[in-house]
């Protein structure tokens, strides 16, 4: 598993603890990493993700249907699902304020079946924490 | 001088949004590791 996301594009390095099934991937410094790819990566190996944090810095844009995403790149975002910490990042919506956020790109519904990784759908980030606004 | 000095700081605030956003970091919790 840890050469199959070593493998995958924009990883610095890829560190798996057997002890407590972590795995921690960095990313290169301006590299594109897709999650969905090391989601895909994950489970082509063999092992199913029961969540996936992520780490990202970005800005925060409303779209038409009034909810939040975070903008990582210019051809990347997530969709920010609604919480107390979505709430705090309304009033930053389309500003040149940039955000650094801790949250949950990923969680197992159930089940060992392979998630449905819709590149059309854009992964929905539950945000567990707001490192800094700048 | 002024003008070289007054290009860079254009090129900076170009450039910084960019290369500020972006993944860090990434953890993931999984099942079936042997």
């Amino acid at each position: 598993m840890k050469q199959h996301l070593g493998r995958q594009s924009g990883v610095q390095s890829v560190d798996v603890s057997l002890i407590d099934g972590k795995v921690e991937i960095v990313p290169k410094d301006n590299g594109r990493i897709d999650p969905r790819q090391l989601l895909k990566a994950v489970y082509d190996s063999g092992v199913s993700v029961a969540e996936m944090d992520v780490t990202a810095q970005g800005k925060i844009r409303s779209v038409a249907s009034g909810n939040l995403v975070l903008d990582v790149s210019p051809n990347q975002s997530f969709a920010i699902a609604s919480n107390e910490f979505s709430k705090e990042l309304e009033p930053l919506a389309d500003s040149p304020t940039g955000v650094s956020v801790r949250g949950q790109l990923y969680r197992k519904s159930g089940g060992k079946k392979k998630p449905k990784l819709d590149p059309s759908v854009p992964l929905t980030l539950l945000v567990l924490e707001i490192q800094k606004k700048e | 001088m002024v003008r070289r000095a007054a290009l860079l700081a254009l090129m900076c605030f170009a450039i910084a949004p960019v290369s500020h956003a972006q993944i860090k970091h990434i953890e993931m919790r999984v099942e079936g590791m042997t």
